[in-house]
C-alpha cells in the first residue's frame, strides 16, 4: 500500500457536519452526558462542541468574518479539525509506552488506548494540540483520544468514515501524491477566481501531513498553524532518559570505585579534645594534633601530600 | 590531625593532656555529640523514602522499555503511588516546617554562613578527596562542611522544583487547572531537568551522608539512628564546630558509655 | 423536479433563492461544486448568508416573501436588456447569440392571442374575472382566443379510436381549440406583450424598495442570470420551502417556471426547474397524492362539481391534446386496481365508491383546516401517520387544543412524538382532556424493504438491512391488520357504506403474507386477464412465482381505457416489469446498479428508474432547436438524425430517453417517426410552456402579493395588500371568512406598529423537521442542541442582546423562547425607505420528551394558519414578531 493521505477542500465544505457525526458513530462515541456533558447546550454558535475532546474526535469549526471589498461582504471560512497524521510525528516520537505509533503502510497515525498510561505527554508534542482523553474507555485513567485515520477501514479496502458521508466531495481520501495533485489543482482554481490568500496545507507541514488541506482563505482564516513546528522542548526530552541514565549510571560507577579505595581507612573514634589546654589529642598516641581552633596553615599540596602517590609534592612545598 | 603539622607541645601542657587522657580512659565514658533531633530524622526519612519511591515509580513513566514492559495497568498503580507519594514528599517538610520555625532557619543559616579558609580548601580538595579519602585528612569544618552545604542547598532547591513542578502537572492531568501545550511541556521539562539532578545528588548523598563510603561509615546513625556520633567522629568531620560546643558548653554534648554508648544521666 | 441531482454538474448559472441547497440538501453540494469549479456563477438570494451562501460567488439579502417582486424585476430586465433590443434582428437575421429567440417564440406561448377582455388592474391590484362576492376568480378571461376548433378523430384508424372501444366508459370528447397565434410578437394581445407590459411596472428602483436589497447587488444578480438565456448556456434554479410556504407559493413557484421559460431553460442540460425535495421519500409521497384534491399519480380525486362522476372527471380532466389526451387509460386502469374484479365498466369502474371531496361550497378539507373541524366536531378521530403536526403545523399551539376535542387519536410514528402527547404539553392540562390516544409503533425506513424515490425522480429499491425494533410494524403491515379488522367488523356487525371497503381490492399476500412486491406490480400495471390475484402468490425459484401469476406492463403506453388493464400509478409503469422475476427487485429496472455514465451528462440511465419512463430530464425536445438539434453540441439529450429521419436517443447513444411524441404507431402497426415540430411541452395541451396560464385560482400571472403579515401598510407595486383569494383570509369585517373555514385563533393578525419584525423560519442541516429522527440520536443533537433565532448585530444592540442569550419572540398567537445568534450574517434591509430587521428561526426541537433542549412551546406556536389557495400550503415563511431578551 502506498502512503495515503485525506484531502480537505475548504471550497467544497457546506460544513454540513456530517463527517463529525459520522466520526462518531463508526466509533461508537457518546455524546451529551455521556461524553462532553455542556456540548448539549446550545450556546449561540454553530460549532458544537467548540473544541475537540475526549469523546470528539473532529469538529467543523466556523468563522465568520467581514470582507469589504468582495461582493459578499463577508466570508464564512469552515476548517476542520482533527488530528493532521503528521509524517515527524512528536506525539508518536515523546509517547513512552508505545501507544501511539504510526501505520506503516498508510502513514496514519493511530492510538492503542489499551497501552496508554496517560501521562499526557503526546499533547505536549503535538503543534496541534490534538490529543484529548477519554474517562470512559474503560481504564481508570482517562487515556488518549484521537482521530486514527480509520486504518481499520483503510486496511478492508475502504476510506476513513468521514470520508465516505461527506456528500459535497470537500473529503477525498487516495494516494498522497494523488491528493497533493488534486490539492494544487484546487488552489490554482481558487486563485484564478480571486482568492488570492487560497493555498495548499499539509504537502510539506511538520515533515507531510496525512490530511491535505486546501485553505480558500488562507492558513488562519481557516483555524490552521501557520508553520508548525516540534517543540524543542520534547526534542530535549527525548534524551533526557538517556542522558539522566548515563550520568547517574556515571555517578555510581565512580562511587563503588571510591567505596573500594576507601577501603581500610583509619578510624577516627579515638580523636579526642582538652578543653581546658584547648588541644585536639589522639587518644591512643597522645600526640597533639591540633592546638585551638585556628585556621589550617597548609597548602592544597601539603594536604594531597598525605596521599602515598603524592608524598613528594609536600617536600617540595616548605612554607 | 596529620602528622604533618608542626606543633610544639610545652611540657605542662602535656602532662595535662596525658592526665587527660588517661582519666579520660579510665572513666569508661565516652563524650557523644547529638547533632540531630528526632523531627529532624523522621522528617529527612520520610522524604528520603519519598524519594526514592518517587524516582522508582516515576521510572515507570520515564523510561519508555520499563513503560512497554510492565504494561499500563502496572503503570497506572505506580502513577498513583507516584502522586499519593509525592503528595507526602511535598506535605511533610511543610509541616515540620511549620512545627519548628526555628529549627528550619537554622537549617538555613548555618547553609549560608560565609566561608573561611579552611571551607575554601576543604572544598579544592574534595574531587581528590573522593578517592584518597583513605590517606587524605581534610581541613577542619564548622557544623557543615562547605561541600555538604553545596549539596544540602542544592538538594532543597531540587525539590521544591520537582514538588511544584509535580503538582502543577498533576492538577493538569486530573483537569483542576489547563495548560497550554507549550507550557506543559516546560513544566514536564523542568520535572525532567529536576529528576536528572536528583539523581546524581542523591546518589552522592546516600554514598556520601549514608555511610557507605570508607571514612563516612557509621554516620548513617546521624540520620537512621539516634542522631548522635562520637567525639571523634564529630571532630573527623566537623571539628571547628565540635570545638564551638566545646566552648559553649552546648547540651549537645554528653557523656556515653564508651562500650555501649548509652548516654549516662548525671 | 424537471431535471435531476446529477444533472446540476451541467449548469453555468446556479440560483439558490428560497432553498438552502447545502444545508439542508447535501447531496446537491456533490453535483454544485461540480458545475462551480467548471466555471458556473453560482448566485445565493436568501433573507440571510447561509452556508449555501457562502458556497456561492454572489449573495444578494432578500425581505422574506417578496420573491415575486424580484422575479419580476428580472423578467422586465431581460425584457429591457436581452429581448427588446434582440428581437428585431433575430426576426430579420435569425441572429440570437445572448438570447434564445426560438425557445421563446416556438416552444412558450409567448405568441398566442389571449382573450379580448384579459385585463390586469395595477390601482386594484386585480385580474378580469374576480367576484367581489365570492372572492374568487372566474379564469374565463386568462384562456387564448381560439383559431379554429379540431375535434377528435375517434373512427377506425384515428388517433382516438381507442376513446370508443369496447369497455370505454362514456363521455363527451374534448374539441381541440386551436389558439390564434402571432409569431411577430407583435399583437399587443399576445402573451408577450401583455407580459411585458405587465412587468413594466417592476423597476430596479422598485423591486429594491419592495425587496430591500441595494441595487447594485440586483444588477449583479440580474446580469449574472442572464448569462445563463443565451442558447447552449443553461441557468439552474434551485427551489424549496422558501418559494412555496407563502399565501402565493404556487405562484411562486409558477414565477420561476416563467422564468425557466423565459430564460430558455426549461428541458435542457443544467437547466430547469429545481425543487429540492425532502429526504424522507417527499418526493414519492407527493407522487402518491397523499392529498385532498390528488389521488395517486397526478389524477383528481372525485368531488362534487365537476368530477361527481366518472364521465364528468373524464371530460373536465381529459386534455383535447398531448399526451394527456391518455387521462381515461390512466383513471379506467386506477380504478381497475382499486376494485378489481368488482369495477366494470357498468358500474363506471367503481368510481362512485370513492368519496367526493365537497367542492360545491368552497369549503377546504386540506391538514390546515383539519383542525379547525376537530373543534367544530366534523372531525372525530385522527391518524397521525408520520406526521407531527403538533409541532409542525402553522400555530402548532392551536393544533393541541384543537386535538383535545377528538374522541381519539392514533399516532403511527416511530418516537413518541408531540402530537402521540399533544395532552402532555406545557400549557395542557391532562385532567381536562378526554381522548384516548394509541401510539402504533412503525419501522423505520431501514427495517422494511420497499421503494424509495428522490427529487430527480429517480426509484431505487431499498432492501431491509435490519429487524423492525421490539413491536414496530412496517406501515403496510399496520395497514393490512386495521384493514382485516375493519371488514372483519363489517362482516360481522355491519355498518354505514360498506361497499367502499368491502368492494376494494386487497391482496398484496406473498405466502400468506402482505409484503410490498405485490404492491409494486399494481403500481407498475398489468394484464388483467393474464394475471391471476386469485390463488395467491407462493414463491419460487430465482425471483419467479411457484403459485399465481402475474403480467407486467411494460410501460404506461400498454395501459387501455376499456378495463382489459390495471395500474395503481401509471407514472411508474415500467419500474418493475418483468414478469419472468416479479419476487426479484435485483431483476427489475428499480434494481439496476450500472453506475457508467454513457452520456457525459450524467444521465446515468442505467441506474434505479426514473418516473417517467425513465427520462432523466423531462421536457428534453426543448433542449434541441426546431430541426432537432441541441442547442449545445456537447450537451444533447436527444437529437434527429437528419440522414435517418429519425430521432436519436436512449442510453446507447448515450442520450436521454425523448420527452415528447417522437415517433407514432399508425394503425397498420407500423411505427412512424415524427419530424421535429414545436412541441417541446407535450403534457399540456397546447405543448409549449405557459408564460401565461389560466390554471391558477389566484391569478394569470405571477403578482406581487405582500404576506399576510407584512411590515408595509400598502402593496408599493398595486393596490392590493395580500394575495386576493389567499387560504385563510379574513372578510373585511373581521369575522366570519368568505370561502375560508378558520376560526380566528390562528390567524390572529398583528400589525407592523406592533410587531416590527419580519420573521421566517428554516432548518439547520444537521436536523431533520421536527426531529422524531435526529433528536434521537445523540451526535445529532450535540452537533446542534437547540433551536436558534438568528439576527443582525444592529437588532440585537437596538434589543440589548448578546450571542448566547434567551430571546422571547412573540406575536398575537404565541410567545417562545429561543437562543439567539447575533451574526452579520443577517443584515438590515432597507424596505420603502426604512430600516426593516429580519429575524430567522429554526423549529426543531419542542417541549415533546425526546432528546436534547426542549422549549416551552415550539416555534410554529407563532406562525399563522393562512396559506396558498392552489396547494393549501401554510405560510410558514413570512410573518411579524417582537423579540426581547428573556
Amino acid at each position: 500500500m502506498t502512503e495515503k493521505a485525506m484531502l480537505f477542500d475548504t471550497a467544497r465544505c457546506t460544513a454540513c457536519k456530517g463527517c463529525q457525526v459520522a466520526c462518531k458513530c463508526w466509533n461508537n462515541l457518546p455524546s451529551g452526558d455521556g461524553g462532553c456533558a455542556d456540548s448539549m447546550d446550545f450556546k449561540g454558535v454553530y460549532q458544537n462542541p467548540a473544541d475537540i475532546n475526549g469523546t470528539t474526535r473532529l469538529i467543523m469549526t466556523f468563522n465568520e468574518f467581514e470582507a469589504p471589498e468582495s461582493q459578499k461582504r463577508m466570508g464564512w471560512a469552515f476548517g476542520r479539525r482533527s488530528c493532521q497524521h503528521c509524517t515527524d510525528a512528536g506525539c508518536v516520537q515523546i509517547c513512552p509506552a508505545g501507544a501511539l505509533f504510526r501505520d506503516e503502510e498508510t502513514g496514519m497515525i493511530t492510538h492503542d488506548a489499551n497501552k496508554c498510561v496517560g501521562c499526557q505527554y503526546c499533547s505536549t508534542a503535538c503543534p496541534y494540540d490534538v490529543p484529548r482523553y477519554d474517562k470512559l474507555a474503560g481504564r481508570p485513567d482517562p487515556v488518549i483520544n484521537k482521530c486514527y485515520g480509520c486504518v481499520d477501514r483503510i486496511h478492508n479496502g475502504m476510506a476513513p468514515a468521514c470520508v465516505t458521508t461527506c456528500q459535497p466531495g470537500a473529503l477525498q481520501f487516495g494516494d498522497r501524491d494523488e491528493m497533493i495533485r488534486l490539492a494544487h489543482e484546487a488552489v490554482d482554481r481558487l486563485q484564478a477566481k480571486g482568492f488570492t490568500d487560497a493555498c495548499v496545507y499539509g504537502e510539506e507541514e511538520m515533515g507531510g501531513l496525512h490530511v491535505i488541506q486546501v485553505l480558500k482563505y488562507g492558513i488562519e482564516d481557516h483555524g490552521q498553524v501557520a508553520n508548525p513546528k516540534k517543540s524543542v522542548l520534547n526534542t530535549v526530552h527525548d534524551y533526557t532518559a538517556p542522558v539522566v541514565g548515563g550520568i547517574a549510571g556515571l555517578v555510581f560507577l565512580g562511587l563503588a570505585g571510591m567505596t573500594a579505595l576507601s577501603a581500610g581507612a583509619e578510624k577516627h573514634d579515638q580523636v579526642i579534645y582538652n578543653p581546658e589546654t584547648t588541644d585536639t589529642l589522639d587518644m591512643n598516641t597522645g600526640a597533639v594534633l591540633k592546638h585551638g581552633d585556628g585556621q589550617g596553615t597548609k597548602s592544597f599540596k601539603q594536604y594531597m601530600s598525605q596521599v602515598p602517590i603524592f608524598k613528594k609534592w609536600g617536600e617540595d612545598d616548605h612554607e | 590531625m596529620s602528622s604533618h603539622e608542626n606543633i610544639t607541645v610545652y611540657p605542662e601542657q602535656a602532662q595535662k593532656n596525658a592526665e587527660f587522657i588517661k582519666e579520660r580512659k579510665e572513666s569508661g565514658k565516652q563524650l557523644r555529640v547529638q547533632r540531630t533531633t528526632k523531627q529532624a530524622r523522621i522528617t529527612h526519612g520520610t522524604v528520603a523514602i519519598s524519594c526514592i519511591l518517587l524516582a522508582i515509580s516515576g521510572l515507570f513513566v520515564f523510561v519508555p522499555p520499563l513503560t512497554k514492559a510492565v504494561g499500563p495497568d502496572v503503570v497506572f498503580v505506580m502513577r498513583m503511588v507516584h502522586r499519593v507519594v509525592g503528595l507526602i514528599f511535598c506535605l511533610v517538610p511543610i509541616i515540620s516546617l511549620i512545627m519548628a520555625p526555628k529549627g528550619a532557619l537554622h537549617i538555613l543559616k548555618k547553609n549560608l554562613v560565609k566561608w573561611d579558609h579552611d571551607d575554601v580548601m576543604w572544598m579544592k580538595l574534595f574531587l581528590p578527596y573522593l578517592f584518597t579519602c583513605k590517606w587524605l585528612h581534610m581541613p577542619d569544618a564548622s557544623e557543615t562542611k562547605s561541600g555538604q552545604r553545596v549539596s544540602d542547598g542544592m538538594i532543597i532547591l531540587v525539590a521544591i522544583l520537582m514538588g511544584v513542578t509535580g503538582l502543577v502537572l498533576t492538577a493538569n492531568v486530573v483537569g483542576i487547572i489547563t495548560l497550554g501545550i507549550t507550557s506543559h511541556a516546560v513544566w514536564l521539562f523542568l520535572h525532567d531537568l529536576g529528576f536528572f539532578a536528583i539523581c546524581v545528588l542523591g546518589m552522592a548523598h546516600i554514598l556520601l551522608g549514608g555511610g557507605i563510603i570508607g571514612p563516612y561509615r557509621g554516620m548513617h546513625r546521624v540520620m537512621f539512628g539516634d542522631g548522635s556520633l562520637s567525639e571523634g567522629e564529630a571532630m573527623y568531620h566537623w571539628a571547628h564546630w565540635v570545638r564551638k560546643l566545646h566552648k559553649e558548653g552546648s547540651d549537645e554534648l554528653y557523656w556515653a558509655d564508651a562500650k555501649t554508648t548509652k548516654r549516662i544521666e548525671d | 423536479m424537471t431535471t435531476h441531482w446529477a444533472d446540476m454538474q451541467n449548469a453555468d448559472v446556479i440560483l439558490n433563492i428560497g432553498s438552502n441547497s447545502a444545508e439542508n440538501h447535501p447531496v446537491s453540494s456533490k453535483w454544485l461544486n461540480k458545475a462551480h469549479e467548471k466555471g458556473a456563477i453560482w448566485i445565493v438570494v436568501d433573507p440571510r448568508y447561509t452556508r449555501t451562501a457562502e458556497m456561492a460567488d454572489i449573495y444578494c439579502p432578500i425581505r422574506s416573501g417578496t420573491d415575486i417582486a424580484f422575479y419580476g424585476g428580472l423578467y422586465n430586465y431581460m425584457i429591457e436588456n436581452l429581448i427588446e433590443p434582440g428581437l428585431y434582428e433575430y426576426m430579420t437575421t435569425g441572429k440570437m447569440d445572448k438570447y434564445n429567440f426560438e425557445y421563446l417564440i416556438n416552444y412558450t406561448n409567448a405568441s398566442y392571442i389571449l382573450e379580448k377582455d384579459y385585463e390586469f388592474d395595477p390601482e386594484t391590484g386585480l385580474f378580469s374575472g374576480w367576484d367581489p362576492e365570492t372572492e374568487t376568480y372566474n379564469s374565463h378571461s386568462w384562456h387564448y382566443e381560439t383559431d379554429h376548433e379540431e375535434p377528435w378523430d375517434t373512427s377506425a384508424g384515428g388517433a382516438y379510436a381507442w376513446a370508443v372501444k369496447d369497455g370505454v366508459p362514456q363521455f363527451e370528447k374534448p374539441v381541440l381549440t386551436v389558439p390564434k397565434m402571432d409569431k411577430t410578437l407583435t399583437n399587443p394581445r399576445c402573451v408577450y406583450q401583455v407580459f411585458k407590459q405587465h412587468y413594466s411596472r417592476y423597476t430596479m428602483e422598485k423591486v429594491c424598495e419592495v425587496c430591500g436589497m441595494d441595487i447594485e447587488d440586483l444588477r449583479t444578480v440580474y446580469a449574472a442570470w442572464c448569462t445563463s438565456c443565451a442558447p447552449g448556456k443553461a441557468g439552474a434554479i434551485l427551489y424549496a420551502l422558501g418559494q412555496t410556504q407563502h399565501t402565493y407559493g404556487a405562484q411562486n413557484t409558477r414565477a420561476m417556471s416563467v422564468l425557466q421559460l423565459l430564460s430558455g431553460n426549461v428541458g435542457v442540460p443544467g437547466g430547469g426547474v429545481c425543487a429540492l425535495r425532502g429526504e424522507p421519500n417527499v418526493q414519492g409521497a407527493t407522487d402518491m397524492g397523499m392529498l385532498v384534491n390528488e389521488q395517486p399519480a397526478y389524477l383528481k380525486w372525485a368531488n362534487t362539481t365537476d368530477r361527481d362522476s366518472l364521465a364528468h372527471w373524464l371530460e373536465s380532466q381529459t386534455y383535447s391534446d398531448g399526451y394527456y389526451t391518455n387521462k381515461p387509460k390512466f383513471m379506467v386502469s386506477a380504478l381497475k386496481e382499486w376494485y378489481g374484479d368488482n369495477a366494470t365498466v357498468k358500474n363506471d369502474y367503481g368510481y362512485d365508491w370513492w368519496p367526493k371531496v365537497p367542492s360545491h361550497d368552497g369549503s377546504d378539507w386540506t391538514e390546515m383546516s383539519s383542525f379547525e373541524k376537530m373543534k367544530d366536531g366534523t372531525i372525530q378521530g385522527y391518524f397521525a401517520w408520520g406526521m407531527n403536526p403538533c409541532h409542525s403545523a402553522p400555530n402548532s399551539s392551536n393544533v393541541r387544543r384543537s386535538m383535545a376535542h377528538l374522541d381519539w387519536n392514533v399516532v403511527v410514528d416511530q418516537v413518541i412524538t408531540e402530537t402521540a402527547s399533544f395532552w402532555d404539553a406545557p400549557d395542557m392540562d391532562a385532567t381536562q382532556i378526554g381522548t384516548t390516544c394509541y401510539f402504533l409503533p412503525c419501522a423505520l425506513i431501514y427495517e422494511k424493504p420497499g421503494t424509495i424515490l428522490n427529487s430527480g425522480r429517480w426509484m431505487q429499491w431499498r432492501y431491509q438491512a435490519v429487524e423492525p425494533w421490539d413491536e414496530a410494524k412496517p406501515d403496510y403491515e399496520i395497514c393490512d391488520l386495521l384493514w382485516r379488522e375493519i371488514c372483519r367488523l363489517y362482516a360481522e356487525e355491519g355498518g354505514a357504506n360498506p361497499d367502499p371497503i368491502l368492494k376494494m381490492k386487497w391482496d398484496y399476500y406473498l405466502d400468506g403474507k402482505i409484503d410490498p412486491r405485490p404492491v409494486s406490480w399494481a403500481l407498475n400495471g398489468y394484464r388483467v386477464k393474464s394475471s391471476d390475484w386469485k390463488s395467491g402468490f407462493e414463491s419460487g425459484a430465482n425471483g419467479a412465482l411457484a403459485a399465481g401469476n402475474v403480467d407486467l406492463l411494460a410501460g404506461y403506453s400498454e395501459l387501455g381505457a376499456d378495463g382489459s388493464t390495471a395500474c395503481g400509478m401509471w407514472i411508474y409503469s415500467g419500474f418493475y416489469a418483468n414478469s419472468a422475476a416479479p419476487l426479484d427487485p435485483a431483476q427489475q429496472a428499480i434494481g439496476r446498479r450500472n453506475n457508467k455514465d454513457t452520456s457525459g451528462l450524467g444521465l446515468y440511465s442505467d441506474w434505479a428508474f426514473a418516473w417517467p419512463n425513465n427520462r432523466r430530464i423531462i421536457y428534453n425536445r426543448a433542449s434541441a432547436d426546431m430541426q432537432g438539434q441541441p442547442w449545445a453540441p456537447d450537451k444533447a439529450l436527444v437529437k434527429w438524425d437528419k440522414k435517418a429521419k429519425k430521432w436519436l436517443s436512449g442510453y446507447d447513444n448515450g442520450l436521454d430517453i425523448p420527452d415528447f411524441a417522437a415517433s407514432k404507431t399508425l394503425a397498420d402497426g407500423t411505427v412512424q417517426a415524427i419530424e421535429p415540430n414545436n412541441k417541446a411541452f407535450f403534457m399540456l395541451w397546447e405543448q409549449n410552456g405557459r408564460l401565461e396560464s389560466y390554471g391558477m385560482v389566484d391569478g394569470p400571472l405571477p403578482e406581487h402579493y405582500e404576506p399576510f403579515e407584512t411590515p408595509l401598510s400598502e402593496n408599493l407595486l398595486n393596490g392590493r395588500l395580500n394575495s386576493p383569494c389567499f387560504l385563510g383570509r379574513p372578510s373585511a369585517d373581521g369575522n366570519k371568512e368568505l370561502g375560508t373555514m378558520f376560526s380566528l385563533e390562528s390567524t390572529r393578525r398583528g400589525s407592523a406598529d406592533e410587531f416590527p419584525i419580519v420573521a421566517t423560519t428554516y432548518s439547520v442541516t444537521e436536523h431533520w423537521q421536527t426531529g422524531g429522527q435526529t433528536r434521537a440520536c445523540p451526535a445529532l443533537v450535540e452537533a446542534f442542541p437547540g433551536d436558534m433565532i438568528e439576527m443582525s448585530p444592529e437588532l440585537a444592540a437596538e434589543k440589548g442582546i448578546g450571542n448566547g442569550d434567551k430571546v422571547r419572540v412573540w406575536n398575537k398567537r404565541a410567545s417562545v423562547v429561543v437562543t439567539a445568534v447575533v451574526t452579520k450574517r443577517v443584515r438590515p434591509l432597507t424596505v420603502n425607505g426604512k430600516t426593516q430587521h429580519l429575524v430567522g428561526m429554526t423549529h426543531h426541537y419542542s417541549w415533546g420528551k425526546l432528546y436534547g433542549n426542549t422549549l416551552q412551546g415550539a416555534v410554529n406556536d407563532l406562525t399563522p394558519n393562512v396559506g396558498d389557495p392552489n396547494s393549501q400550503t401554510p405560510e410558514y415563511k413570512a410573518f411579524l414578531v417582537n423579540i426581547e431578551k428573556a
